[in-house]
């Protein structure tokens, strides 16, 4: 990996990022960031109609049409500025353990928000009666909402991977 | 006043910490993404973007808790950080230019409570807000947006400025540090 990062680091488009990094970093990660805010709005706004705190007045079908499409552009959006992040700073991102533990939870929390639409187009009278009152869904329902905010503690943890001690490959300076 | 808040003891004890930093701004970034999040859905609502089958007054009554408490977090985590190095913040450039966008956000707000929200019953259920309403929705996603920015902007320059990178190790041999054969 620590390799492949500095291969990384010196092809054209990451040399190009370096290079102006005065403005590129700062714009990509406030772009990422306005990604966050929109992928965590959505998030909460499906989690509390499945836990029946608001949304009431619409199905659970509606909430997610609603939300869905702003939750999968943002992940694309977010999936886009994020690989300009590690091609720009190859080693910075990807020789850490905040990095990659960061993705497996991606990869868990965009597993389970594709599984739920799936299941809710093809059940979608099950779950409007019966799934959505059932407690596991609604503790399913914080957990993936924990599962995000784990996902951006670790994004800002990326830059101080320090704090997982040994567990970082990064080197100490 | 900075200096006493830098030499506080809540000050000494985060910056001493290896945990305390990263976490506050971690906690900040939550809370941030949860106020700018829920602020956006209104704010395109009000604009007849999205959620236009809802009435404006039931999405508020939905968001506003939640906008409240992420704000009251993301300000204490804020407020937290800033002490840590009160001096320099203070007379950072872009530190000083998201407060001014916040007072301003805050304003924005005024306007909307004391013109279109006054008179929400008669457009609650219309497509989307009177002319104002509008003004006030596209101003808050541009300085919301801009307070992001300028939030971390000052992550690049302030933290520069309290510890000056080791010009001394000018020539680090990264392929070394990561114990590379040669």
């Amino acid at each position: 990996m620590q390799q492949f990062a500095l291969w990384l680091a010196a092809t054209p488009p990451s040399v190009f990022i370096q290079e102006h990094n005065a403005w590129t970093i700062p714009a990509i990660q406030s772009i990422h960031i306005v990604g966050i805010a929109l992928v965590m709005g959505s998030v909460l706004m499906i989690d509390l109609r499945i836990l029946g705190w608001a949304w009431t007045d619409q199905t659970l079908r509606q909430t997610t049409n609603r939300f869905g499409p702003w939750l999968s552009g943002s992940l694309w959006l977010l999936l886009v500025t994020g690989l300009l992040m590690v091609i720009g700073e190859p080693v910075r991102e990807l020789v850490t353990f905040s990095f990659w533990l960061k993705m497996a939870l991606v990869a868990i929390g965009t597993l389970v928000a594709v599984a739920f639409q799936r299941t809710l187009r093809r059940q979608e009278q099950h779950w409007e009666a019966r799934l959505v009152h059932r407690r596991s869904i609604k503790a399913m329902a914080i957990l993936t909402f924990l599962v995000w905010v784990c996902v951006i503690f670790l994004g800002r943890l990326i830059a101080y991977d320090h704090v997982w001690g040994s567990w970082s490959p990064a080197p100490r300076l | 006043m900075l200096e006493w808040l830098q030499q506080s003891s809540v000050a000494v004890q985060i910056r001493d910490s290896l945990y305390s930093f990263p976490l506050l701004e971690s906690i900040h970034v939550v809370g941030l993404a949860l106020v700018f999040g829920t602020i956006a859905i209104l704010d395109l609502r009000l604009l007849g973007l999205a959620s236009t089958n809802r009435a404006v007054s039931r999405i508020l009554a939905d968001l506003l808790t939640w906008t409240w408490v992420a704000f009251v977090v993301t300000a204490a985590t804020g407020g937290l950080m800033f002490i840590t190095n009160a001096v320099v913040y203070f007379n950072n450039t872009f530190f000083r230019a998201k407060m001014i966008l916040l007072v301003l956000a805050g304003l924005n707000m005024l306007v909307f409570e004391l013109t279109a929200r006054k008179t929400m019953a008669r457009w609650d259920t219309e497509r989307s807000a009177p002319p104002i309403g509008k003004v006030v929705a596209t101003l808050s996603l541009l300085i919301w947006v801009g307070v992001i920015v300028a939030g971390r902007v000052i992550g690049f320059t302030a933290t520069r400025a309290a510890a000056p990178v080791d010009e001394a190790a000018p020539d680090v041999d990264f392929e070394d540090l990561l114990g590379l054969p040669k």
